[in-house]
């Protein structure tokens, strides 16, 4: 089941003034419920924009976003709503804390939501929860967290209000190599626990490769491709002609086959690539 | 003599009774290219500061061409000699106009007005910003950003420049901008100390230092460095996949000529096994 | 959207007001100031007026950036004649009830709609012309003597720079938490004064936080480039009058004895 459609969906930023730009352009899509989807793009292509059409913070130019088959700006009025429903964490979220405690902070979202005092105390603790934010921090002010669990706590308070989609914009972004693993590993426990729909937007390619169901690739405000990442960064080529790369690994897989040995050209991890090495080998008698 | 020698160096913040720098001892060559890796916390950002004198060790000592950074009466020589470029290129440029940002340094060098000029038009030349020398900087790309940063850095004519995680918060285009800078930068002999998360990064270096918990874990030429893809990963850092993928081919019985670093490497490297 | 707000509106440009010593144009834009305001009558009203129209045509701007600056204005100027009509004394030449319009209420009003006018017009020549680091260059060099009173004038220069380089980038980050905060589901529509101003708290606290942050970053950065305050610091551009400038000069000046003159010789109309 789709649970969320675009049709025809075009933002144009200025219009009428010397800085009028198209920053999307006719997008249609389908999201099924419980995928992850990976969005890449290079900046400027319209992902951010997109993204914020999905939950009503961005009015589109013109076309429509279903949400469960309901357009989202049918009812103006109610738009606050839609952004309860499609959870949306932006880049760097950890600016946006504000109250005196972590808890606070997380129980921010429920609490516009109108959810009683019940309600709000057992959500703020599942979504710390989901986060990894122990029962301590959660006294603790946001400003004294270190620069990972900032992050997490940012991510707490959107999940927080439990959306049916969680929209992730660059949810890695700053972090080193350990907090990156650490925050991926938690959003997919999150998804499996869930099972609802996320949407991550990122530059790492290697982040997507392991996390993503089927990856949506925009360039210049238009749908490029959208398909398994098997399939998209197999296409190394075309990828990089819109200024994206693929994992490494992909690369030196893609270049052996090329090559002419026998290898798969949509290889995600070093993993597979080991595996297909080590039978290639096997085969000719090297090992 | 080493450019920058630095000797059980012992560092702790104000606010905090843990050492963040625990005995450290390095040194680094006039016109070397090092990379200092390590996670978020292990005290590299740390040790990037005392290098400038912004902070001065509370035991050890650093000498950075001959000069002691805990000597009052040369700290601002010594800034002037190793640039110290930062993480978010925002928050580093003063002036709203990219030419007055630049001349920003030299001004405060009390550099005279003409030789001003000639040392902000080269340096924005070297950084290839020279065309947007009247722009304002909020206008531009964050790795447009950053290469101004370093270009009001370059106008003091230093010896060395630092990099504090300069790609940290750009995207893949202006990582490649940034680090294509760098490397020009290398060429014309400078001496650069790149502090970074970025594996592929770090492999262009001539040597590179891990840190962890304020002490080296590990130093040497990359290929040695991350031939070491256990101990890397058991603090938590992570291998290029090139690497990576090597290492457990030799696990499998495989034999290579060298530890590849980077894509074109280990393709290459691959063939000769395969034959 | 915030960010769209046009801010810092100078343009570049290559002509003669662009390139006029930024010192002598505020000195310029002051004495333009004082004689509108002292043009009692038609003549030297027009005098002004041909010598604004004559710094517009040389500043190599558009027209339509200054129609665009007095659009901004036009309600307060409509508000002010229409007040002003009213208030003339003498002979009434139309009555209302109890309100009267007279010849020198129609005047007070044709003086205040094009003194207003004239002054948009020449502060908009001003900062078109000038960058916002000229402009506070100049103030700079022309507030020096102050320090002789012990007016701290570098600080005070270098803090407006700093504001000017840093005014766009915090509109843009109000820009993004104000975003981040909605989606949270923050409601800054709806609600009284006292709701409003509690709405505020999201965004405030945040933005003050990164505020400081950048603050605190930006001091490190300045102290990496040996900054040490303005003790000892040289310029990049050093300001010399030239030939170009020395027609500014004597152009103010003719303006000037042109007001003068008028104000002398023929009666007050006001």
């Amino acid at each position: 089941m789709s649970i969320i459609e675009v049709k025809d969906l075009c933002f144009t930023y200025g219009i009428k003034t010397p800085f009028e730009k198209k920053a999307v352009d006719s997008l249609n899509l389908s999201i099924n419920e419980g995928e992850i989807i990976g969005l890449i793009g290079h900046t400027g292509s319209g992902k951010s924009t997109f993204v914020q059409m999905l939950n009503g913070l961005i009015r589109p130019t013109s076309g429509q976003v279903f949400l469960n088959g309901e357009d989202i700006w049918a009812k103006p009025k109610e738009i606050r709503k839609i952004r309860f429903k499609v959870g949306m964490v932006f880049q760097y979220p950890e600016y946006q804390l504000f109250d005196e405690t972590v808890y606070d902070d997380i129980a921010f979202g429920p609490k516009n939501m109108g959810l009683s005092g019940e309600k709000i105390d057992a959500t703020v603790k599942k979504a710390a929860k989901f986060s990894g934010l122990s029962e301590k921090l959660l006294k603790k002010s946001p400003f004294d967290l270190s620069g990972g669990e900032k992050r997490r706590a940012a991510i707490a308070g959107v999940i927080a209000m439990d959306p049916d989609v969680l929209v992730l914009d660059e949810p890695t972004a700053g972090l080193d190599p350990k907090g990156k693993s650490l925050l991926l590993s938690q959003i997919n426990s999150y998804h499996r626990e869930r099972n609802n729909t996320v949407i991550i937007v990122s530059h790492s390619m290697e982040d997507i490769a392991q996390i993503a169901d089927r990856v949506l690739v925009m360039n210049k405000g238009r749908l490029e491709m959208f398909d398994t990442p098997k399939k998209i960064f197999a296409q190394a080529e075309k990828l990089e002609s819109m200024g994206l790369r693929v994992p490494q690994i992909t690369k030196i897989m893609i270049s052996l086959k090329e090559k002419g040995y026998d290898v798969s050209d949509g290889v995600l991890t070093v993993e597979q690539a080991f595996c297909e090495i080590v039978s290639l080998l096997k085969k000719e008698g090297k090992i | 003599m080493s450019f920058i020698s630095a000797s059980g160096v012992k560092f702790a913040y104000e606010d905090s009774d843990k050492l963040a720098l625990k005995g450290i001892t390095l040194k680094v060559n006039k016109g070397e290219f090092v990379a200092l890796l390590g996670h978020n916390g292990c005290g590299k950002s740390t040790m990037a500061k005392t290098l400038n004198a912004l902070l001065t060790p509370s035991e050890g000592v650093i000498y950075v061409d001959g000069m002691d950074t805990s000597d009052e009466e040369v700290t601002y020589e010594i800034r002037r000699n190793v640039g110290l470029v930062l993480q978010n290129p925002d928050n580093q440029l003063v002036a709203s106009i990219i030419e007055e940002d630049v001349a920003f340094g030299p001004e405060n060098l009390g550099v005279e007005p003409a030789e001003i000029r000639r040392r902000v038009d080269n340096a924005l030349k070297a950084v290839g910003m020279y065309e947007y020398r009247t722009h304002a900087p909020h206008k531009l790309s964050g790795g447009q950003k950053q290469r101004v940063a370093i270009a009001g850095i370059l106008a003091m004519e230093p010896s060395c420049i630092v990099f504090d995680e300069p790609t940290a918060m750009l995207d893949p285009n202006g990582r490649e901008e940034v680090m294509r800078t760098i490397k020009t930068l290398k060429e014309k002999g400078i001496t650069i100390v790149l502090i970074t998360h970025y594996m592929e990064e770090a492999v262009l270096a001539d040597r590179v230092i891990v840190m962890d918990e304020g002490e080296i874990l590990i130093q040497g030429e990359p290929e040695k460095v991350f031939s070491q893809v256990n101990l890397l990963k058991k603090h938590a850092l992570d291998v290029p996949q090139a690497t990576e993928l090597a290492y457990k081919l030799i696990g499998a019985g495989l034999r290579f000529s060298k530890m590849p670093l980077n894509t074109d490497e280990c393709v290459h490297l691959l063939e000769e096994a395969l034959g | 959207m915030i960010r769209d707000v046009a801010l810092g509106q100078y343009m570049p440009g290559k002509g003669i007001v662009h390139k006029a010593d930024p010192r002598l144009k505020i000195l310029v834009l002051i004495a333009f100031i004082v004689l509108i305001f002292c043009s009692f009558n038609f003549a030297a009203l027009g005098v002004v007026t041909a010598a604004v129209a004559v710094v517009i045509a040389l500043s190599d701007i558009p027209l339509k950036y200054y129609f665009k600056s007095l659009k901004v204005i036009i309600f307060i100027v409509v508000i002010t004649s229409v007040i002003n009509m009213f208030y003339g004394t003498g002979e009434p030449i139309f009555r209302f009830w109890i309100l009267k319009i007279t010849m020198s209420g129609i005047y007070r009003a044709i003086f205040v709609t094009v003194r207003i006018i004239l002054l948009i017009l020449v502060s908009s020549c001003l900062t078109f012309t000038t960058s916002p680091t000229d402009l506070t260059d100049a103030i700079e060099r022309l507030m020096k003597p102050l320090k002789f009173f012990h007016v701290k004038v570098h600080e005070i220069a270098m803090m407006m720079t700093i504001a000017l380089r840093f005014v766009p980038t915090l509109l843009e980050e109000t820009d993004k938490i104000m975003s981040a905060q909605k989606a949270r589901g923050a409601d800054m529509e709806s609600g009284g004064l006292i709701k409003k101003v509690r709405a505020l708290t999201p965004i405030l606290i945040p933005l003050f936080v990164s505020a400081f942050r950048r603050a605190y970053e930006l001091a490190m950065a300045m102290e990496c480039r040996c900054y040490q305050g303005g003790d000892g610091r040289t310029r990049m551009k050093s300001l010399h009058l030239q030939k170009h400038d020395f027609f500014c000069i004597l152009f103010t000046a003719a303006i000037l004895a042109g007001v003068v003159l008028c104000d002398v010789f023929i009666a007050a109309a006001i």
